[in-house]
């Protein structure tokens, strides 16, 4: 993708359309074209369309990824793609805002369901169904919902929303932006010359379909010896060359085809009188009629009910007729062409309004606008009820926390994430080895316990000494963005387990090696090791708070964890020592190592260790919901 | 709706001073009968707000009359002493830019790791556009943020920080560190960001600054809020500013 200069992530928006370029041009996609680039400094933009031709899936077409749905053909101006819904569900949650041009029924079958309300929805209503009227009662209620359910309704002219039945209910949510016409495509045209009287030329853009009108046009040119181009493609194409080839006018009366941008502004340059011959009220703006006004060309259009003949005004930048009267048009036309005062006011009038009310400028403002409250009052909507970072989150940012300083212990390691495996083994090997001197024989047999025992300890030890630190370490957190502190001290526990799973590596190893254990003894030591965590993380808690409020507490928890290691079993091990000791029972860790530690060894759950355990672990739980309480103050403590 | 609400916040800021985290001399004065040496100043004076959505609130003042504590208590960081708040909606506090930043990790997992502390999930195309925002060549995303220049590293953080819109968003003092070329960038940045919040406020003492952003300026000197009309009824007086900055 080409790197826009300014592209910078605000949010992105999938455009929701039936149809894309080059597969088709007219208002609509030029509508959408507008917008992507438009807003290209705000707004990411991707569209979703569905194509009968064969084309990549993916495509980057002026700029803008396009994504394209097989279709089958079409039925009733509607692409016959039934995975549509589908993919367009699927690709809703990727965006932060999806823009529905209307109508496009296929895409109301999503709204409609309920599916994709994660997201906020803005509909472009381009124009009601006309032209399949038989077929409304199937679409309307589809339509209607999913107007209900848009967070914003934007429309080109306030007409459509007072006149149109559907708008009529979801009035309060629409929103007028007139669409914007670039002035600098015509300025070229300002200084040339006009065509002298003896011009005779009528244009008329749009894309071939019966709704344009363009039979009343060559109708209305077929009594009189104007000449009269039309720039577009469709499918009334033969229809209308009949049309000419039967009234005998071949000669002035052309198809042009489709052109492109350069020579459509030269063939509407060149023209005397633009017409726009729209019969019904799905022309509902007539944005080409506008490109015509920014050229400095009088227009002929027709009384709708849309904002065609709002667009450009009768007598002052147009004449407008009454739809699909040929004479009538006929007439206001000759009129024009027989009056180039007239037509020099009427032109100069259409530039001055479509510089003055139709600048891209407006437009783009006025949609960006609509779409960031959008995301916004949908953002509001969803969250409205929760306020700061919830528990959940608190896990969330902790865990991702931690698993950020866990790739940070391996930044410029040789080893990588083992090197702390390795560092246990070589603990392991040289504690085992002066240990096996102790006691009595079975040294080897030991090691797989020594080295889970280790594990165990280098975690509690790790979040324990991690928590009487871990606030101040994130003073910054916690002050600028508003953290709770408790998620730093989630994070130490999260951190050290992850460590702690590393270092596993080694007991695994040893245990499969040397003296595989009954597997049944390690689920009877599960609760066990949960009792261990949720100890260990009370205590870090509890720790961790009165080390932050109390700084000359660190030292002395730190020589108090040292002492502990050496007046708790955990390198050695239950027979080498004497039961009897008064520190080794009333030490809580001499049960908390129990109680996971017997049942691996044994098989059976040291019932009195847990009881120990509970009672001290409900103490703790106490004290960790005052210091809870107490956290609120933290960030005076840092 | 989003909203904030304070009425008559008081904050009184505990000041410990180098022996004051002692728990041994605590426990000494104690014993020896002494006041216990908590002393506190008062951070915020009696301030109420009423901010509906839209509102864009700039707070002047020089260093220590309070900016940046009353927008922590407002995000939640500060239990007020005395007073109501009350906040509805989402709020985005963007006090300091480098929190959370690790200067080993190469840049876009920092920017990773800082969306998610924000509460976002970070994808490929996300990072790419925060790393298209800063304008730093490609290459450097894999090195780490150590080896950037400081403007460099603003940059970095800056387009993270504001990648995403929120409900309530609280800015303290830090567009001036952004360097020249690229502050122009922040700032319209910035003013889409604010269009994007329902409420916005932002902390600064450049005057100019907050008038092109704000539309509502409440000056702030040691904790109080200021009004032109001074004293008074701070709530009165907050809704004239209201008006005046309009």
């Amino acid at each position: 993708m080409d790197a826009a200069p300014a592209s910078s992530r605000r949010f992105s928006v999938l455009h929701v359309f039936k149809v894309f370029y080059p597969d088709l041009f007219g208002g609509t996609l030029t509508v959408i074209r507008d917008i992507c680039a438009g807003l290209a400094h705000a707004v990411a933009s991707s569209v979703l369309v569905c194509s009968d031709a064969p084309r990549p899936r993916h495509e980057i077409v002026n700029g803008i990824p396009v994504e394209r749905v097989r279709s089958l053909g079409n039925l009733f101006s509607l692409p016959i793609a039934p995975t549509y819904p589908f993919r367009l569900w699927r690709r809703i949650a990727a965006y932060d805002l999806v823009a529905l041009h209307a109508p496009f029924p296929l895409a109301d079958l999503v709204f409609a369901c309920g599916l994709g309300r994660a997201r906020p929805l803005v509909v472009h209503w381009h124009a009601d169904i006309v032209s399949h009227g038989r077929l409304r009662w199937l679409v309307e209620p589809l339509m209607r919902r999913t107007l209900q359910r848009a967070e914003a309704i934007i429309v080109s002219d306030a007409a459509l929303a007072t006149r149109t039945a559907l708008l009529r209910d979801v009035a309060n949510k629409c929103h007028v932006v007139p669409f914007g016409v670039d002035l600098r495509k015509f300025a070229a045209l300002e200084n040339s010359e006009r065509p002298g009287s003896a011009g005779r030329r009528v244009v008329a853009c749009g894309r071939l379909v019966p709704y344009k009108g363009f039979d009343v046009l060559i109708r209305a040119a077929a009594d009189h010896d104007f000449e009269v181009r039309i720039i577009g493609e469709g499918r009334e194409r033969a229809h209308l060359q009949q049309l000419i080839d039967g009234f005998g006018i071949a000669d002035r009366v052309r198809l042009l085809g489709s052109l492109c941008d350069d020579e459509m502004v030269a063939e509407i340059g060149a023209a005397d009188v633009f017409v726009m011959p729209s019969v019904t009220n799905a022309e509902t703006f007539g944005l080409v009629q506008l490109e015509a006004m920014a050229a400095g060309r009088p227009i002929v259009n027709t009384a709708l009910d849309t904002g065609v003949p709002r667009v450009a005004r009768d007598g002052r930048e147009a004449v407008t007729v009454p739809p699909g009267d040929a004479v009538a048009l006929a007439g206001a036309i000759n009129a024009l062409l027989a009056d180039p005062a007239r037509r020099r006011r009427m032109g100069d009038a259409a530039r001055q309004r479509a510089a003055t009310h139709f600048a891209t400028a407006a437009f783009d403002q006025g949609i960006e606008r609509i779409y960031r409250r959008a995301v916004a009052a949908h953002a509001a909507a969803h969250r409205a009820s929760e306020q700061g970072v919830g528990l959940l989150d608190s896990v969330r940012i902790a865990a991702a926390l931690a698993w950020s300083d866990l790739r940070h212990r391996y930044v410029r390691s040789l080893l990588g994430p083992f090197w702390m495996s390795i560092q246990m083994a070589i603990m392991v090997a040289v504690l085992g080895s002066v240990i096996s001197h102790f006691g009595p024989a079975g040294g080897l047999s030991r090691l797989p316990m020594l080295a889970l025992s280790l594990t165990a300890w280098t975690f509690l030890n790790g979040v324990v000494l991690d928590a009487t630190t871990a606030l101040q370490a994130s003073a910054s957190l916690i002050k600028d963005r508003a953290l709770p502190p408790v998620v730093f001290l989630l994070q130490c526990c999260f951190r050290q387990g992850l460590f702690a799973l590393h270092n596993a590596y080694v007991p695994l190893a040893l245990w499969l090696a040397i003296d595989p254990m009954d597997v049944g003894g390690v689920f009877a030591a599960l609760p066990g090791v949960l009792l261990f965590i949720a100890f260990t993380f009370a205590a870090s808690l509890v720790l961790g708070a009165l080390a932050t409020r109390f700084r000359d507490l660190k030292p002395i928890i730190e020589s108090c964890l040292t002492l502990a290691f050496l007046a708790s079993p955990v390198i050695w091990s239950p027979e080498m020592i004497d039961r009897g000791s008064f520190i080794m029972r009333v030490n809580p860790l001499t049960h908390l190592f129990a109680i996971w530690r017997e049942p691996l060894a044994t098989g059976q759950v040291p019932m009195s260790s847990v009881l120990y355990v509970v009672m001290s672990l409900s103490v703790l739980v106490v004290a960790s919901l005052v210091t809870l309480s107490r956290l609120r103050k933290a960030a005076f403590w840092i | 709706m989003t909203s904030i609400t304070l009425s008559n916040v008081c904050l009184d800021y505990p000041l410990y001073g180098a022996y004051d985290f002692s728990i041994k001399r605590r426990l000494m004065n104690r014993l020896l009968g002494e006041a216990d040496g908590a002393h506190a100043v008062r951070a915020i004076d009696q301030v109420s707000l009423d901010i509906r959505s839209g509102a864009r609130i700039g707070l002047f003042g020089p260093n220590g009359s309070g900016k940046s504590t009353l927008l922590r208590l407002i995000a939640g960081v500060y239990p007020a002493t005395s007073g109501r708040i009350e906040v509805r909606g989402r709020v985005m506090p963007l006090l300091g830019l480098s929190a959370g930043a690790n200067l080993d990790l190469v840049a876009t997992d920092n920017i990773s790791l800082l969306l998610r502390i924000g509460g976002r999930r970070p994808t490929p195309a996300i990072i790419d556009d925060i790393w298209a925002f800063t304008e730093l060549e490609d290459r450097m995303r894999r090195l780490p943020l150590r080896t950037f220049s400081s403007g460099m590293l603003m940059r970095v953080l800056f387009a993270t920080a504001t990648a995403f819109p929120a409900d309530i968003l609280l800015l303290d003092e830090w567009l001036s560190v952004v360097d020249e070329r690229f502050s122009a960038k922040a700032e319209r940045r910035l003013l889409e960001l604010v269009d994007g919040a329902a409420i916005v406020m932002l902390a600064s003492h450049d005057q100019e600054l907050l008038r092109r952003v704000c539309n509502r300026i409440v000056p702030l000197d040691r904790g109080r809020i200021v009004g032109a009309e001074g004293g008074g009824e701070t709530d009165r007086s907050a809704r004239k500013l209201e008006e005046i900055c309009a």
